[in-house]
């Protein structure tokens, strides 16, 4: 059991100004394991959209923490999600990304499971001789100790003992609430899933998404192309819906005394967070044909930040970033120094087809590691990682802008959307604030002491195996 | 070379694209392409199945002009991008060139490849692999690639994938 000293690592004073991370966050093997215990296999995680899986009989796999998952729709249309592993000995029992089976027959010994995860043959039973005591175990699939779904976003945990999902997932609902609201039928995938590995740590990741400060120095050159395609009057290309150079601070905003202020952050409790740009309303984001329904639907403030550039995290490992196009995040942690991601289109249901095929080309100009900005970041996370395991500048200095500014009523746009922030920071293009980060690691924080805890008082109440009590005894 | 081409000329022309881009002679290699050419990877929807049509499905990479191709090969040597800083070695092999069809004004051709991939900065490499499909067009001036189609059997991908690097 560990004895890390987790507080120590986060370096965390808001009375004075301080608040820094200890670099061995991103590369002590030890913490990765604890983060894999007490935060991936004793929390709410991210599993997929509900959308994967219409049809009765749909299942698709996925994975909690270290473990493979199967999310299946019964005959009655009810998701449930269950280990990907045999109870007999252990199997995988689906083999597939998605698939849709009504039975679902082990290849190892030919058990079989309908979609509810109920057994529904174990093979010459009869002839086994089996003790009695034999049921007294369940022979069914092994559901999730939690799985619920909010609009469609569904999540699982290997623990029963976590909040309910709304209250998890708290003010931040507000913004999964405004993605899906973009269609009256919801969000879904455009077919076809781009998958990437990096050589770092996953919350490089995590934070990244969440990092304004990167967008001019890391990307220059997609806004450079930018440039380049508005000379040439985009011919043959790609019209995008961010701004080159030229186009960044000349953008216009109705002057009511906030057209100075370009975007913000915005933190939530359980370490969720948003990051957002004021945009306008206009013909190069796929949802301007919409733009006066939603309006009509949802009133014009709420409308207008469908239109907004917006960096949601929902922790610890989903992220749905709508800014040059849609695109929902999966962060999958390998090893502490290797992550893996799965990476979706995310689109409204039933959008036009002119709307969704720009959508999908401003996907792919952006996202996507052959495209012309998601490789600058991901290169970046494995320079950064290259360098975290040095003992001589061991506190990062990447946490601090913004921190005269923060605080829980600072943003009057949030305020229009009736949310309730932890903690907001508005301001101009070249903010680029930082304390957008806190969140992720108080909460990181809280989950592994509670985990370290949680593992004391349970050996407390045990007596120690006889192994490492010899183990003692030898001292 | 302004007449119709021998499937041995057609291999010929592969390999020569190949060989631009492992030698990052990039300008050269945009100006094989027509002005309207597409320029395609298409991802994957399931284990056994790529993506169909570019219009409704995701793709790697989807470019439908050389303009765009243009953009690209400018960024590479932009110095601007960090992913491009340093570019890395590539080694193209292009074989089982067969011709599908092939007219006065156009041949379509189907080949495999592989391209080894070493990066220098960390020192690690990578062998990307699949087939790609050929449209060459005859213009004024010889013969053009109006459609390249390649699908990435291993897609998968270690942090970037770039046009040279396939
Ligand atoms: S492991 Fe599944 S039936 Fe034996
Ligand atoms: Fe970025």
């Amino acid at each position: 059991m560990s004895k890390k000293d987790i507080a120590s690592l986060v370096d965390d004073r808001p009375e004075d100004g301080v608040f820094r991370l200890h670099r061995s966050v991103f590369s002590d093997p030890e913490i990765f394991e604890m983060e894999m215990k007490y935060i991936f296999e004793r929390n709410w995680v991210f599993l997929g959209l509900d959308s994967q899986v219409p049809h009765p009989h749909d299942y698709m796999t996925t994975t909690v923490g270290r473990h493979p998952v199967v999310v299946m729709r019964d005959g009655e249309g009810n998701l449930n999600a269950f280990i990907n592993s045999c109870p007999h000995k252990g199997a995988r029992l689906c083999h597939l990304a998605q698939g849709n089976r009504k039975i679902h027959v082990c290849q190892y010994h030919s058990w079989s499971f309908d979609s509810a995860g109920r057994i529904r043959g174990l093979k010459f039973k009869d002839d086994g001789q089996y003790s009695p005591a034999f049921d007294n175990d369940s022979h069914d699939l092994a559901a999730l100790p939690r799985f619920e779904v909010y609009r469609g976003f569904m999540f699982g945990a290997l623990s029963a003992d976590v909040l309910p999902l709304s209250e998890y997932l708290g003010e931040a609902r507000t913004f999964i609430d405004i993605a899906v609201d973009t269609s009256p039928q919801g969000l879904e995938l455009v077919p076809g899933v781009v998958g990437f590995t990096f050589e770092g740590n996953w919350k490089l990741q995590l934070e990244n998404c969440s990092d304004q400060y990167h967008f001019t120095s890391t990307h220059p050159s997609y806004l450079k192309v930018l440039d380049r395609r508005a000379e040439k009057g985009w011919e043959g290309t790609v019209r995008a819906n961010v701004r080159g150079r030229g186009g960044r601070k000349a953008m216009q905003f109705p002057a009511d005394g906030l057209e100075h202020i370009a975007g913000g952050s915005t933190s939530f409790e359980h370490g969720h967070n948003l990051n957002w740009n004021r945009r306008t309303v206009n013909d190069s984001h796929p949802l301007f044909e919409r733009a006066e329904e939603l309006k009509e639907r949802f009133g014009e403030a709420r409308r207008d930040w469908m239109f907004n550039t917006r960096n949601l995290t929902l922790f610890p490992n989903v992220q749905v970033a709508e800014n040059a196009s849609s695109q929902l995040r999966i962060i999958r942690p390998i090893s502490v120094d290797r992550t893996e991601m799965l990476t979706y289109c995310i689109a409204p249901v039933g959008e036009s087809a002119a709307a969704r095929a720009q959508r999908i080309r401003q996907y792919e100009d952006f996202f996507n590691p052959s495209g012309l900005a998601t490789p600058d970041d991901t290169i970046n996370y494995e320079d950064c990682q290259d360098g975290h395991l040095n003992p001589v500048s061991p506190w990062l200095q990447g946490h601090a802008r913004g921190m005269m500014l923060a605080g829980p009523d600072g943003d009057p746009f949030i305020d229009r959307l009736g949310v309730k922030a932890l903690s907001s920071v508005i301001g101009g293009v070249e903010l680029g604030d930082e304390t957008i980060f806190h969140t992720y690691y108080r909460s990181w924080r809280a989950l592994l002491q509670a985990g370290q805890r949680a593992d004391e008082a349970a050996a407390r109440s045990q007596p120690a195996p006889a192994s490492a009590r010899l183990v003692e005894t030898v001292r | 070379m302004n007449q119709a081409l021998t499937p041995a000329h057609a291999a010929e022309y592969l390999y020569r694209e190949a060989h631009l881009l492992d030698r990052q002679r990039f300008d050269e290699w945009v100006d094989l392409y027509t002005s309207d050419a597409v320029y395609w990877i298409p991802a994957w929807k399931s284990e056994h199945q790529p993506t169909e049509n570019p219009e409704t499905e995701l793709s790697l990479v989807y470019c439908a002009s050389r303009n765009a191709l243009v953009d690209r090969v400018w960024r590479l040597s932009s110095n601007l991008s960090v992913a491009s800083m340093p570019l890395a070695r590539t080694a193209h092999a292009v074989s089982n060139v067969i011709v599908e069809q092939a007219g006065d004004d156009t041949m379509d051709l189907r080949s495999s490849w592989t391209s080894h991939v070493y990066n220098p900065k960390y020192k690690s490499q990578h062998v990307y692999f699949g087939s790609y499909e050929h449209r060459l067009q005859r213009v004024d001036e010889g013969w053009k690639i109006a459609r390249k189609k390649i699908t990435l059997m291993n897609d998968f991908i270690p942090t970037v994938l770039d046009l040279y690097m396939v």
